[in-house]
């Protein structure tokens, strides 16, 4: 008759496994009711220490503390610790047994032990925060229950939406409702660019894409809308143009957050700086398109870059690898060269001036008359000199800044002199090349041997020197409205003297 | 009846009994009747024959047990609705009391039987105590069970009514339930009520069964105790000068001030305090702020107690962060719900045995079962996060900044020392000190500006379940398995007081708002409140069905809230030692209770998941008025409940903006 739990056989078999075999069986009656005592103590005693761990699953751990809390050696290598499975005990049931139970011990090939992979480290603890509610009311965000399944299910049943945990997301399909009135806006702007890019009306929607607060919504749309033209027209000049106006646009306007953007964004404008061809003709003012182009790429970095801090590394690297490619059209150089000038002179002077030598050498050859038969290659070799001459310009200019006392009276002198040279350009060439010597010689230049070189070339090769003088000016003119622009000085003060 | 019969049982009767002697002379006597044959005529004595009948009985077999329980519980369950709920409390007892008779006897299988078919009646409401008592197999087994030994000892109280009692007196004599009646006689001590019987709403203590005596409880209950806060504290002086503002004039204000400076001995800081004043007034103007403390105002403000503890002094620039604080606090009610923000710990692998919020939100510690504590800076974490989004985006840029002061790949400062699982951390009010306390019996003292261990106090010889610094810092208090809880001060490696006198582990430990007194909740279903000055039990709170896990003191000092092991959360009213409502909603083990900083909400975490806020001031104000009523219905409202990601809430804070900050390690198993 078995009045515990725990029958007087359980006893016998353990006294058996432990030497004991002469047991009495008056013995193991009186024990079976105590060993019940005991285990019902145990496993109290385990249920508070699984309580003091804020947990509501006994563990074979908590076990073993509530053993060590009673002077009793804890039983060793039953640990359920971490995720591992927990040991689970198995049902002899194919034995004919039925009460049976025993741990399902595998057999392991110590071979497999050694040859196997380490597990991973498992992941460290770590702490996320975020809103379970603002003033009461549950925020849907991911970190929440969803509230539909708060909903359906009542208190009882919450198990449903546990057992996914965070593995599953939940994000409602994003329905995104474009006003009329913003799909009519978009509509008329993407008219005018391929219409009447020239009148007055789409510097009326410029001025607006610059100015409007509401645009947000619109802003994937013109991305993909910019993307789109650029890609689809590069032979179509005006329109291309049209279309990187409307990128300036969107870049000055305060109220869009076009970063969000900037990544579609970016090859489009690149690709209007430095792509083989803009437009089909020739009469197509492609290096304004350029020009305007870099000015664009510079204030995108200026913009951005402070919060983007790859933005400006990957703009330069690209064009450096343009510019310095022989293969490359010079069209695509020039692009290349006043993207980099626009970015700064800092810029001009770590990555154009080194390889300014080894590229003029490339360069005369084009420029050349004897050298080069073709009448637009050659002027396209030149204009990509003007470039570089405006480049090392601003180089030295900002050099000169950085010497006290250089740009304030004595540099009125030198405006006069070139105000002279203005007056007599044909004439005065001589005297405009050695005030250029001089000026250079003056400014203690690290470069100057470079760019002393660049202007040396053609002196030396005496070869159109007309054109050399003009481009002389052009870009010493280019120099000087720049300081003008900079000092902030009235252009005419300056002609006048 | 023939004489034989007689004869045999006067026989066992007398072994029965053990009169050795007596059977020894009455064996020779009835030789000597035998002999001389002169029979004694017992048929003419019929009640004579039934009484010896009834005694000779072997008296106390189980089988009577069964028998008299079962007829009266169907007695009970069979009388009259009005006085049957009276009736089937006395049945509780009754049980508890005939099967450790029967167990003390050594019948294990019939008690075993008895238990079996009667513990049904009684699970709903007793089911721990019966779990307990299902064990108890053995005589040895009453004796060594604190549990059974105490119920055995002591009596229990049932308030009845008079007609209850004599209908049930009655019942038993006539039944001639000889064996109950004695169980009643020994164990039950009836408070006999005249005049209708009392209503069905229970009341919770005229079932429980406890350790100590419902007297000595009463008793102790009896005591006076000074729920007030603390005189001349910052909540005061801010309080004040507020509503200085919105009454008078503010030059008035200023000289009403000056006097009340003067009252104030604390002349050290005196001038300080002006200076802080002025500042606080030029920026506690905005009408907002007036209109909401006037309705503030309209409770009766709590009585000034002055401390028995000498408290730390504040430096000046804290007390300037917590005015800072008061200044923005947000006013909660049940018509504006707080903010919650929750903190997860993801992969804890079960292994997070406790955690603990800072007062102003930013430190965020966790106690593990691997014996570390793990404190997160949340104001750093953020700045991490913002730094590896940056890296994720710029792949191909080094990264130079990662690293934090301690660490390059921790997130967080890891506090090792402990030699066995952290079961509570606690963080000083300033946020600069952390306490822990483990299983391996010590507390320790943590710097969270040094990141090192500062103190180790030894003093408990079982696992440190609970430590809790005081509100004013400088003093904590801790509980224990072994039964008692201490209260120390940090620059002291010995125990300032030790108190003794719970039945089982101390589970949880609270301060009151003005530090003179520390509220303990034990595995005893008992949470008691004691006296800090004198070491005194000052109240015991008896209602609790289960070990209880929380406790919450209201920054008011009015009420205390208890949170239990099945969910039920019990809100007491200090002063009284009686319970005001219990309030069920949660179905696991309440592990969190917070007040908000105006008691008038109260916020509870539980093992389901869940955040549940519930509104104070519906629950309170009316049973105050209906104080003398025995049974108050009032049940608080539950305002709100906010389900978390299967995240059991382990722990709650309203910082002093009233903001509410919540922790729970995200757990997928359950």
């Amino acid at each position: 008759m078995n009045s515990s739990i725990v029958a007087k056989e359980a006893i016998e078999v353990i006294a058996q496994s432990i030497g004991i075999t002469n047991l009495s069986p008056d013995v193991s009656l009186t024990l079976a009711p105590d060993v019940e005592y005991r285990l019902r103590e145990i496993i109290q005693e385990a249920i508070k220490c699984m309580r003091h761990s804020r947990r509501t699953a006994l563990t074979a751990h908590d076990v073993d503390t509530a053993l060590i809390l009673r002077n009793v050696e804890p039983i060793y290598g039953f640990g359920s610790g971490g995720d591992k499975a927990p040991l689970r005990f198995k049902r002899a049931a194919a034995a004919g047994h039925k009460d049976l139970y025993y741990i399902d011990d595998k057999d392991v090939n110590f071979k497999h032990v050694i040859e196997a992979p380490l597990p991973k480290p498992p992941l460290d603890t770590s702490l996320t925060s975020h809103w379970l509610a603002i003033e009461g009311v549950q925020p849907a965000i991911p970190e929440n229950v969803p509230i539909e399944a708060l909903g359906v299910t009542s208190d009882g049943k919450k198990s449903d939406y546990k057992d996914d945990g965070l593995s599953v997301d939940v994000k409602p399909p994003v329905k995104d409702i474009l006003s009329r009135e913003l799909q009519l806006y978009f509509e008329k702007v993407t008219k005018l660019i391929a219409r009447r890019s020239e009148s007055a009306i789409f510097k009326q929607a410029l001025l607006s894409l610059a100015t409007d607060s509401g645009l947000h919504p619109l802003v994937p749309y013109f991305t993909h809308f910019i993307a789109d033209e650029v890609s689809r027209n590069l032979n179509n000049f005006s329109l291309l143009f049209a279309v990187m106006r409307i990128a300036r646009s969107l870049l000055q306007n305060p109220y869009i957050h076009i970063e969000l953007y900037l990544h579609q964004l970016m090859p489009s404008i690149i690709t209007c700086l430095v792509a083989k061809r803009l437009g089909n003709r020739f009469s197509d003012n492609h290096w304004e398109l350029r020009n305007f182009t870099a000015n664009l790429v510079a204030l995108i970095c200026k913009r951005f870059g402070h919060a983007y801090h790859n933005l400006q590394p990957r703009i330069m690297r690209t064009l450096v690898h343009a510019f310095l490619d022989p293969t490359k059209s010079l069209p695509q150089h020039y692009g290349s060269i006043q993207g980099l000038a626009a970015l700064g002179p800092s810029v001009v002077r770590l990555l154009i001036l080194p390889n300014l030598e080894p590229y003029l050498l490339l360069l005369e050859q084009e420029m050349l008359l004897e050298k080069q038969k073709n009448e637009i290659k050659r002027h396209e070799a030149w204009r990509v000199y003007g470039a570089l001459t405006r480049a090392a310009g601003l180089c030295m200019y900002d050099r000169l800044k950085m010497l006290p006392g250089l740009l304030t009276p004595p540099s009125r002198a030198i405006w006069k002199s070139n105000g002279r040279v203005m007056t007599a350009v044909s004439s005065m060439t001589c005297f405009n090349f050695s005030f250029w010597d001089t000026f250079i010689h003056a400014c203690i230049y690290p470069a100057t041997g470079c760019v002393n070189n660049c202007l040396k070339i053609p002196v030396n090769a005496c070869v159109e020197m007309g054109f050399l003088c003009g481009y002389l000016f052009f870009s010493s003119m280019c120099v000087f409205t720049f300081i003008m622009q900079v000092l902030d000085l009235p252009k005419n003060k300056c002609l006048k003297t | 009846m023939d004489e034989e019969a007689v004869v045999k049982f006067v026989e066992t009767y007398l072994k029965k009994k053990g009169f050795k002697q007596a059977e020894l002379a009455f064996h020779e006597e009835i030789q000597q009747q035998n002999n001389s044959n002169n029979a004694v005529n017992i048929h003419s004595d019929p009640d004579l024959s039934t009484l010896l009948h009834s005694l000779s009985q072997p008296e106390d077999s189980p089988a009577r047990y069964q028998d008299e329980y079962s007829k009266l519980r169907t007695w009970a369950d069979s009388s009259l609705d009005l006085y049957k709920h009276e009736l089937l409390r006395v049945l509780y007892p009754v049980f508890v009391h005939c099967y450790m008779d029967i167990v003390a006897q050594g019948h294990i299988q019939d008690a075993r039987n008895f238990f079996n078919s009667f513990h049904e009646d009684h699970e709903t409401m007793h089911l721990r105590d019966l779990q307990k008592l299902e064990g108890v197999l053995s005589p040895s087994h009453l004796e060594e069970m604190e549990f059974a030994h105490t119920l055995r000892q002591s009596k229990v109280n049932i308030k009845i009514c008079q007609y209850s009692e004599e209908l049930m007196m009655q019942y038993l004599r006539k039944s001639k339930s000889t064996i109950i009646l004695g169980i009643v006689n020994e164990h039950i001590n009836f408070q006999v009520s005249p005049g209708q019987p009392i209503s069905i709403s229970d009341d919770p203590d005229a079932v429980t069964l406890i350790g100590s005596s419902q007297d000595a409880a009463n008793q102790i209950n009896k005591k006076e105790i000074h729920w007030g806060l603390l005189e001349d504290s910052l909540e005061e002086r801010f309080e004040k000068t507020g509503g200085f503002l919105s009454d008078s004039e503010k030059t008035e204000g200023e000289t009403k001030e000056g006097d009340m400076d003067e009252n104030k001995k604390r002349s050290m800081d005196g001038g300080k305090q002006a200076s802080i004043k002025k500042s606080k007034k030029d920026k506690a103007a905005s009408a907002t702020a007036k209109a909401v403390r006037l309705e503030a105002h309209t409770v009766p403000a709590a009585p000034r107690v002055k401390p028995e503890l000498p408290l730390p002094v504040m430096q000046a620039e804290v007390e300037q962060s917590i005015l800072e604080d008061l200044r923005n606090r947000v006013q909660l009610s049940s018509a504006t719900l707080p903010s919650v923000s929750f903190y997860t710990f993801i992969n804890t692998h079960n292994s997070l045995n406790c955690s603990s919020i800072s007062h102003d939100g930013s430190l965020v510690a966790g106690g593990f079962s691997d014996s570390s504590l793990k404190v997160w800076d949340m104001a750093k974490l953020g700045q991490q996060a913002g730094n590896s989004i940056l890296q994720d985006e710029n792949d191909a840029a080094p990264s130079e900044h990662v690293s934090g002061p301690n660490s390059g790949k921790r997130s967080y400062t890891l506090f090792q020392g402990h030699s066995g699982p952290v079961h509570s951390a606690s963080f000083s009010p300033l946020g600069d000190f952390v306490l822990s306390s483990s299983a391996d019996t010590t507390v320790r003292l943590w710097s969270t500006e040094l990141n090192a261990n500062l103190v180790c106090y030894k003093g408990h010889n079982y696992p440190v379940w609970d430590v809790q610094f005081s509100p004013m810092g400088h003093y904590f208090a801790s509980a224990s398995h072994d039964r008692t809880a201490r209260i120390w001060s940090v620059d002291r490696i010995q125990p300032l007081r030790i108190m003794a006198g719970h039945l089982s582990d101390v589970d949880c430990v609270q301060w009151h708002a003005n530090c003179n007194y520390i509220a303990t909740g034990s595995s005893d279903k008992t949470v008691r409140l004691w006296d800090v000055q004198s070491g005194e039990c000052v109240r015991i709170f008896i209602g609790h069905r289960s070990m209880i896990l929380s406790l919450a003191m209201s920054p008011d000092g009015r009420y205390m809230a208890s949170g239990d092991e099945d969910g039920t959360i019990m809100m007491w009213d200090l002063s009284s030692g009686r319970c005001i409502s219990p309030l069920m909603g949660h179905h696991s083990c309440v592990w969190s209770l917070a007040f908000s900083c105006e008691s008038s909400l109260l916020a509870s975490g539980s093992a389901d998941c869940t955040v549940k806020l519930w509104d104070v001031t519906t629950s309170t104000k009316p049973a105050k008025k209906e104080e003398n009523k025995s049974g108050n219905t009032h049940r608080m409202r539950l305002l709100k409940t906010l389900p978390t990601k299967s995240t059991p809430v382990s722990t709650l804070r309203f910082s002093r903006r009233n903001l509410l900050f919540a922790a729970g390690a995200l757990s997928k198993s359950q």
